[in-house]
């Protein structure tokens, strides 16, 4: 049996940036970055696909407006937690407004599978719950499914 | 055993349909009464004043007929056709409930409710503020139920007669006959129940009853609503336009008789005629041999699932007092990513809440995958999910 990719099953049974409790007040800090009033933010967002059960948080920590620090936690099949998971690498060090222009079709890309319409929104949960971290923290219109023309 | 009646199996020779519970598949006999219609009748019906729009008629109020035999309805009348059974949970809720309910009455549903009948309610709630109780359930599903759940305060209650997440067939007579004494109606979501039990609407004596006939072998589109006549005749209708009313002026009008009062505009009229080919397939298998086979097959798949240590069956445990439903999770691995794995190997199985979230809360489960069986799956099946279900396990460990 081949159900997935072999990065994908790697990605869902040993994530990088996956922390074990949902709520941002677990946030591990590894990287640390010394919190400065000005050039500091935290953002986080829960998101759920409420068709599947799956749920994915992320928490994000900018220092000088990139993002230093990406953490997500949740439950899922293996394309949602290993595209959240695979998200840490794509916005590493972008700032909020190049993670607002990130495209499903880049998310698919990475994920380096055919994306079935029907796991379509397991494949972008976590970026879903990224963007509407961002929009959230800036007081701006949420994204829904809608807005990935899924 | 019955594989050859439908054309799908000729189509994917390696089809494992366990999907049932969603929708079933469909036999020859429906797919040429659709034809057949189309073909040789078409017309709308009550209408028109050709002899087209007799024949369509004809067909249409035939299968009116056959529903009413189906479930033991004293008349034609007392059956209403819908879309499906979500509208015709939502017709009761409406029409029923926005008449003769009132801010701070309670109806009474329970935690295995169908998202079709719990949303209809709260959106009741929302509107007019009645209080929704639920009944309790316990750990393999059956509902708990002593008579003390049921008060002079409960004036409707609404409740379905299989669990389509879990496969436990409730016991309703007791809840039924209680509601009664206090004065409440009661409706039954039959939706599972209808596809593999018999039902004698008399002897239950539930005051409305819905389906869909997807799940009965019959097309999508069409649903029924039962209701008794001094019931529906007491209530107004729930849509407005055509074929409803008796007669229309410019600051009133006049709603027409049952049932035509709940059936504005023009209908699935080949999916309705359509179902009575469904209905006719089903009365001449008939439901003890259903049943036999469901059961045997049930039994099968139990002894069969049980033996793989890393699952865990959901709900009722052995072959009584349910249908052939199958809920499991497996350790470790998410259910879509089960189906996902058995889909490869040409099984369907589903994989969710099932439409019943706030069981699954309860239960404290994010999902389940659902295997369901119809009377055209064979043991071959069970085993070719056993073996896929091995796989998939494999897979991820
Ligand atoms: C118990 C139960 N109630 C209601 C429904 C809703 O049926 P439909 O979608 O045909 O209206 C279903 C089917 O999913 C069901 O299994």
């Amino acid at each position: 049996m081949d159900i997935y990719a072999q990065n994908i099953l790697d990605r869902y049974k040993k994530p990088f940036y996956k922390s074990l409790e949902l709520g941002v007040g677990s946030l591990k800090r590894d990287k640390d970055p010394q919190p400065q009033a000005d050039s500091y933010q935290l953002a986080k967002r829960k998101e759920a696909n409420h068709s599947c059960g799956d749920v994915v948080e992320v928490g994000l920590e900018f220092q000088d407006e990139k993002l230093k620090q990406y953490q997500f936690s949740g439950n899922g099949c293996a394309i949602s937690m290993a595209a959240s998971d695979m998200l840490g690498d794509l916005t590493e060090d972008m700032t909020a407004d190049e993670i607002l222009a990130i495209t499903k079709e880049e998310i698919y890309e990475i994920l380096g599978i055919e994306i079935s319409i029907r796991r379509s929104k397991c494949a972008l949960l976590g970026l879903l719950a990224l963007q509407n971290a961002i929009l959230e923290s800036r007081d701006e219109k949420l994204r829904g499914w809608k807005d990935y023309h899924i | 055993m019955n594989k050859s009646d439908f054309s799908i199996f000729a189509q994917h020779p390696q089809l494992v349909y366990l999907d049932s519970a969603a929708t079933s598949q469909k036999p020859k006999v429906v797919l040429e009464a659709i034809q057949k219609y189309y073909t040789e009748m078409n017309a709308n019906i009550h209408r028109s004043a050709h002899f087209l729009a007799e024949s369509a008629t004809i067909a249409y109020e035939a299968t009116r007929k056959t529903v009413a035999n189906f479930i033991k309805a004293k008349h034609k009348h007392e059956i209403i056709f819908t879309r499906n059974a979500t509208e015709a949970i939502n017709l009761v809720a409406r029409s029923w409930g926005e008449t003769f309910l009132k801010a701070g009455d309670e109806i009474l549903l329970s935690k295995l409710e169908h998202h079709s009948n719990l949303v209809p309610w709260l959106q009741l709630k929302e509107k007019i503020g009645i209080k929704i109780k639920y009944l309790d359930i316990d750990e393999v599903g059956q509902l708990i139920f002593d008579g003390s759940q049921i008060t002079e305060k409960t004036k409707f209650v609404s409740l379905t007669g299989m669990s389509n997440s879990l496969g436990a067939i409730t016991n309703l007579k007791p809840i039924i006959k209680r509601a009664h004494e206090v004065g409440a109606k009661v409706m039954i979501d039959a939706c599972q129940l209808a596809v593999h039990s018999p039902i004698d609407i008399q002897e239950l004596d539930a005051d409305f009853l819905a389906f869909s006939a997807h799940k009965l072998y019959g097309p999508t589109g069409v649903g029924v609503l039962y209701g008794k006549a001094e019931l529906l005749e007491k209530m107004p209708p729930f849509l407005g336009g055509g074929e409803m009313i008796q007669q229309v002026f410019e600051d009133h009008f006049v709603a027409g008789d049952i049932p035509n009062k709940f059936e504005a505009g023009t209908p699935n009229i080949a999916g309705v005629v359509a179902f009575k080919a469904a209905l006719d397939y089903v009365n001449q298998i008939g439901f003890e041999t259903i049943q036999k086979q469901e059961t045997s097959l049930s039994e099968y798949a139990l002894e069969k699932l049980k033996t793989l240590p890393y699952l865990t069956l959901i709900g009722p445990q052995e072959v009584e007092n349910r249908g052939s439903i199958t809920s499991f999770t497996m350790d470790k691995v998410h259910p879509h990513d089960i189906a996902e794995g058995l889909s490869q190997k040409q099984i369907c199985i589903r994989a969710g809440h099932h439409c019943t979230q706030p069981l699954m809360d309860y239960w404290k489960l994010p999902a389940t995958a659902r295997a369901s069986f119809a009377f055209y799956n064979e043991k071959e099946d069970v085993d070719r999910l056993v073996e896929g279900l091995e796989e998939v396990y494999q897979y991820f460990s």
